[in-house]
C-alpha cells in the first residue's frame, strides 16, 4: 500500500488579534491509497484547520505533511499551488464559479494546469460521466439543483485525476436525500474506480458510510476507528 | 495557464459585468477620444496654416512696416514713423534686395449689382507686384503695363463668389467704391469709380500677398484717392529664400532705418506660428492626458471593488491551484482588454470628433457674403496618421494595464484560506 498522504505531528497556531490559538496541538495520521476515510468532529475541534492543511491551501506551524511524499510544509506559495492539483478539493459550499457552466467548472483546474484545450474535453466529459451528469454539461450552475451542483463540484474535483479526493461537508447543503446520493456516489467512486476520498464532517451518518473515522476533539485526533 | 484560456476567462468576467466594464471602457474611450480628437485637429491646423503660407507667399519675400514692435505690440507704443514711396530706393540699396515695392492699402465698401462688401484695396506697382508674387496673374483680361487711375484688378472670388458662374462684377465692367472720413461732425464718403481689367487666377487662402477677395489698382491712383502720402508697407524680394539669408537683409533693412520699421518674413512668421501651435498642442495633449488619468483611476477603483467581490472566485482558483501569477495575468488581461477595445472605439469616436470640429471652423462654401468676410479662413482637415492611432491604442492599453497593477497585485497575493472564507 502507498501513503498518499501522511501527517506527522502537524500543529496549528492563529492569532487571533494578539492571543495566540492552538487550533491543531499536534495530530499524526497516514493515509493509504484507495481508503475512504472520514475525520469527524464538532466546531472548534480544528478540522477546518487541519483541511487547509490537507488541501495545500495552508502550511502547519510545526511537523510535516507529505503529500504523495512530498512535504509540503516548509514549500513556497507557487510550489504550494503546484501541489493543490493533487488534492481534489470539494468544497462545502460547492463554490463553482457561476457564469461557467457544468464543463467550465470542470475544466478550470485543467486550465490551470496549462492542458491544451483539445485534451482538456475529453476529460470533462468523462469527469462528469463518472458522476452521472453527462447530460447536464451545458447548464450554468444557477440552472442547476444543489445536489447536481456538488456532483459538478465532485467532478471538477475528480478531473485532474488527483491522489485524493478531499471533501469538506459534502452534504451540509443539501437534503437528506440527495445527500443519501451524494454519500452512494462517494461510496461508488472509492469501490469502483479506487478513489482516495477524505471526507471532513462533523455529521456522524456520514462518517457511518466510510471504513476509517478519525475523530477529532480539541486540536487532537482522539480516536482512529475502523468500521 | 496558456494566454489564450487566460483571455478567454478574463473576457468572460468582463461579459459578466457589461453595464460595469462598459463605463470603465467609456472613460478610456473618452481620454483617447480626446487626445486623437485635440492632436489630430491641431496637426490638421497646422498643416492648413502651413500650406497657406507656402502656396501664398514666396518664402523669398519680407514685408517692412512702420513701427518697431513685433505684431503684438500695443497700439500706444506704436511710433508715428512713416513709410514713403521712395523709400523703396533705400531698400534697393541693401545688398541681397532684388526688387522692393511699396504698397497703400485701405478697407472700402464696393458696390456690386446693388449688394456692398468691405474689401480691401490695395494700391500697388502693378509691374513690380507681378514679379514679386507669382500669384498675381490674371485669369480673364489682363494686367495693364502702363495702366489708367481708374483700372482695378480683382481677385477670383469677387469675380465668382458662388463658385456657381453668377458673376456680381466682370472684366470690362465699372462699380463705385468708397471710404468715409470724417469732415467737422459730418461723415463724408469719398467716392471712387473703377473699371475692372482683369480677374486674378484663383489664389486659395493667403494671409499675405496677393488675395481672392483683393481690389488691386496702380499705387499712384490709390495714393491720390486715400489722400495720402504714406504707404502701408513696402514688399521686397530676396535673392535667396534661405532663412539665414533672410535674417541677416532683415536686419540689414531695419538698421538702415534705425529700427523704427518692422521686416516680417513668411518664413519667420510660419516658425513662430509652428512653435505656438506645438505649445498648443502640448497643452491639448495634456488636456486629453488628464482624462485619461481621470479613466485610468476609474479603472483602478472598479477594479479594487471587482476584487472585493471576487475574493471567493480568487479563493476558488487558487485552492485548484492557481498561482498567484496566473490570478494577477488574468486581472491585467481585463484591463488589457478594457484599453484595447477603449483605445479602439476612442480613435474612431476621437477621428469623427476632429471631422466635426473641423467641419465648424471652415467656411461653408456658397453662403455669399460670407465668403467675402472669411477671406483667409482655414480649411482644416484632422490629420489622423497610422502613428497618431498607433500611439493613442498604446497609450490606453498602457494606461488601462498600469492603473491595474495595483489592484491584480493584491488579488495575487490573496491567502486561498482567507479568500475562501469572505462571503
Amino acid at each position: 500500500m502507498t501513503e498518499v498522504l501522511q501527517v506527522q505531528d502537524v500543529t496549528k497556531t492563529y492569532m487571533m488579534g494578539s492571543v495566540p490559538v492552538d487550533a491543531l496541538r499536534g495530530v499524526s495520521f497516514s493515509i493509504q491509497k484507495g481508503e475512504l476515510v472520514s475525520i469527524l468532529g464538532p466546531s472548534g475541534s480544528g478540522k477546518s484547520t487541519l483541511l487547509n492543511l490537507i488541501g495545500a491551501l495552508d502550511r502547519p506551524t510545526s511537523g510535516t505533511l507529505f503529500i504523495e511524499g512530498i512535504d509540503v510544509s516548509t514549500l513556497s506559495d507557487n510550489r504550494l499551488a503546484e501541489m493543490r492539483k493533487q488534492v481534489g478539493f470539494v468544497f462545502q459550499f460547492f463554490n463553482l464559479i457561476g457564469r461557467l457552466d457544468a464543463q467550465g467548472n470542470v475544466d478550470l483546474p485543467l486550465m490551470i494546469s496549462g492542458m491544451p484545450r483539445r485534451k482538456r474535453k475529453e476529460r470533462v466529459l468523462e469527469a462528469l460521466r463518472k458522476v452521472g451528469l453527462a447530460e447536464r454539461t451545458t447548464h450554468k450552475s444557477s440552472e442547476l439543483s444543489g445536489g447536481e451542483r456538488q456532483r459538478v463540484a465532485v467532478a471538477r474535483a475528480l478531473v485532474n485525476e488527483p491522489s485524493f479526493l478531499l471533501m469538506d461537508e459534502p452534504t451540509g447543503n443539501l437534503d437528506s436525500k440527495t445527500a443519501q446520493e451524494m454519500m452512494n456516489l462517494v461510496v461508488e467512486l472509492n469501490d469502483e474506480l479506487r478513489v482516495t476520498v477524505i471526507i471532513v464532517t462533523h455529521d456522524q451518518e456520514v462518517a457511518n458510510r466510510t471504513r476509517r473515522t478519525l475523530r477529532m476533539r480539541d486540536g487532537r485526533i482522539v480516536e482512529d476507528r475502523v468500521n | 495557464m496558456n494566454v489564450r484560456d487566460t483571455f478567454s476567462y478574463s473576457l468572460g468576467a468582463i461579459r459578466l459585468r457589461k453595464l460595469r466594464s462598459g463605463l470603465t471602457t467609456l472613460g478610456v474611450i473618452i481620454g483617447i477620444a480626446a487626445i486623437v480628437a485635440l492632436l489630430s485637429f491641431t496637426q490638421g491646423f497646422q498643416v492648413a496654416i502651413s500650406s497657406q503660407f507656402q502656396e501664398g507667399l514666396a518664402t523669398d519675400v519680407v514685408t517692412v512696416t512702420s513701427g518697431s514692435g513685433t505684431f503684438m505690440s500695443s497700439p500706444d507704443e506704436e511710433s508715428d514713423f512713416a513709410l514713403y514711396t521712395n523709400d523703396t530706393a533705400l531698400i534697393g540699396s541693401v545688398e541681397g534686395v532684388l526688387l522692393s515695392s511699396a504698397v497703400s492699402s485701405k478697407q472700402v465698401t464696393a458696390e456690386f449689382d446693388g449688394s456692398d462688401q468691405m474689401l480691401s484695396l490695395t494700391g500697388v506697382n502693378l509691374t513690380a507686384y507681378q514679379e514679386i508674387y507669382s500669384t498675381f496673374v490674371t485669369e480673364f483680361g489682363e494686367i495693364p503695363t502702363s495702366p489708367a487711375d481708374n483700372e482695378a484688378i480683382i481677385g477670383h472670388t469677387i469675380y465668382d463668389p458662388w463658385g456657381n458662374g453668377t458673376h456680381p462684377i466682370s472684366v470690362g465692367e465699372s462699380f463705385n467704391a468708397y471710404y468715409t472720413v470724417r469732415n467737422g461732425t459730418t461723415l463724408v464718403p469719398v467716392n471712387i469709380t473703377l473699371t475692372v481689367v482683369g480677374v486674378l487666377e484663383e489664389i486659395g487662402s493667403s494671409a499675405f500677398g496677393p488675395s481672392d477677395t483683393g481690389l488691386y489698382i496702380p499705387l499712384g491712383s490709390a495714393m491720390d484717392y486715400f489722400d495720402t502720402e504714406e504707404v502701408s508697407r513696402i514688399v521686397v524680394k530676396l535673392a535667396s529664400s534661405d532663412e539665414d539669408f533672410i535674417a541677416t537683409v532683415s536686419s540689414s533693412i531695419e538698421e538702415l532705418f534705425f529700427g523704427e520699421v518692422t521686416v516680417n518674413s513668411a518664413t519667420a512668421i510660419l516658425d513662430t506660428m509652428e512653435s505656438i501651435l506645438g505649445t498648443v498642442e502640448i497643452l491639448l495633449a495634456g488636456i486629453g492626458g488628464i482624462s485619461l488619468l481621470v479613466a485610468g483611476i476609474g479603472i483602478m477603483n472598479i477594479m479594487i471593488v471587482s476584487l472585493m467581490e471576487r475574493t471567493r472566485e480568487i479563493g476558488i482558483l487558487k485552492a485548484l491551484g492557481a498561482k498567484g501569477r496566473s490570478i494577477l495575468v488574468i486581472f491585467l488581461g481585463e484591463a488589457l482588454i478594457i484599453g484595447i477595445i477603449g483605445g479602439g472605439f476612442g480613435i474612431v469616436v476621437g477621428s469623427f470628433l476632429a471631422t466635426i470640429f473641423s467641419s465648424g471652423m471652415s467656411p461653408m462654401g456658397g453662403q455669399g457674403p460670407s465668403r467675402f468676410s472669411s477671406s483667409s479662413s482655414l480649411t482644416i482637415t484632422p490629420v489622423v496618421t497610422p502613428t497618431l492611432m498607433v500611439m493613442a491604442l498604446l497609450f490606453g492599453i498602457v494606461v488601462s494595464v498600469v492603473f491595474a497593477i495595483y489592484p491584480a497585485w493584491r488579488a495575487s497575493r490573496l491567502m486561498p484560506v482567507d479568500a475562501l472564507r469572505s462571503e
